[in-house]
């Protein structure tokens, strides 16, 4: 699927959209950035709460696609403007990172049973 | 002249460290594994920097009034001052920013306030163990625009350390940086003990090149990783 739909889901908030077909083919769940550096595929939308500008510059290390921030955490300036240069999309939302990871679920098989 | 420092040590007051930890004793261990210069940290709190500095003048140790503050993302932080009311009104500043989340003492630990014969005078309700709701960079920025010493907390452990929660370090104005296992880092290194026990009281210090014993050469001295030995 792609970044833009991930705006579909109700409960996300778009805070900054850098590239709406950038590709998503999988998610992370993690808040331990040295964890998500390690272990988080490309192509992935992650679920955090680490709001935090260096989770863009993660994000942009590992190629990750777009950032859903959880449990209505808030996206500093900085961590925007890091975005905006990194071109990382933001979605936030109220959901936790379980509730956060099923929508993102359910968009990727819907995708998958449109290709197949 | 060389002098041999451990910044980063708790007492009863921090839920983790040993009941047994008073800041007397605390003082007392540092003196005899020869320490001169000597900060006392618990978790969000500062409530027995008062019975910690009157130690520390019996035991000829220079006092540091410090706090090990827990940010949002989870990352400890040393924020080290020099007098000890402006440290006991940051300890206040940053107990408002904790959740209203009250201690469970039997699970997590006492936090234990006393005087400097070691008596109780009272224990913190609020669970200290707590994040505040300050950022990383936010603590870094005004503490050290206040004056105070700012060191990242054992940056080389994988839980609560900035680089396990947030992958590198943030470029911004430490002091210093505290490792176990000192590595060169683009700030100066420093390791300490952070004894949560008596027995583990000066288990890691190190020896720095210093003008004299006092605030600003201390500050002076952490400015350059030449001056530090371990």
């Amino acid at each position: 699927m792609r970044v833009e739909e991930l705006a579909t889901v109700k409960e996300f908030e778009a805070i900054h959209i850098a590239d709406k077909d950038r590709a998503v083919s999988t998610g992370y769940c993690g808040d331990l950035l040295s964890d998500v550096m390690a272990n988080a595929p490309a192509q992935s939308v992650l679920m955090t709460i680490q709001a935090h500008k260096n989770t863009i510059a993660v994000a942009s290390l590992v190629g990750i696609s777009a950032l859903v921030i959880c449990n209505g955490r808030t996206v500093g300036a900085d961590m925007l403007d890091a975005a905006r240069e990194e071109e990382i999309s933001i979605f936030v939302t109220d959901l936790n990172h379980f509730e956060a990871a099923a929508k993102v679920m359910a968009l990727l098989e819907r995708g998958d049973a449109g290709t197949h | 002249m060389q002098v041999r420092i451990d910044l980063h040590n708790h007492s009863c007051l921090s839920p983790c460290a040993d009941d047994g930890m008073l800041p007397s004793l605390l003082a007392l261990q540092a003196m005899e594994r020869g320490i001169e210069i000597l900060a006392l940290t618990d978790h969000n709190a500062t409530e027995n920097l008062d019975a910690f500095g009157e130690a520390c003048k019996l035991c000829s140790i220079m006092p540091v009034y410090g706090i090990e503050v827990t940010t949002i993302e989870e990352v400890h932080l040393l924020v080290l001052f020099e007098g000890l009311k402006e440290a006991r009104a940051y300890g206040s500043a940053i107990q408002e920013t904790l959740p209203r989340r009250l201690n469970q003492a039997e699970r997590f630990g006492r936090q234990i306030i006393c005087d400097v014969a070691g008596t109780v005078v009272n224990e913190v309700d609020l669970m200290l163990s707590s994040a505040s709701s300050l950022s990383f960079d936010e603590v870094v920025v005004d503490a050290s625009k206040a004056g105070a010493l700012v060191i990242p907390a054992h940056i080389d452990r994988p839980s609560y350390s900035v680089l396990a929660n947030l992958g590198f370090l943030p470029d911004l104005p430490y002091t210093a940086v505290e490792m176990v296992n000192p590595t060169p880092q683009a700030w100066t290194v420093i390791t300490a003990s952070d004894a949560h026990f008596l027995e583990e009281v000066g288990i890691r210090s190190c020896i720095l090149e210093m003008e004299e014993i006092g605030w600003e050469a201390l500050k002076r001295s952490l400015g350059d990783q030449k001056n530090v030995r371990y």
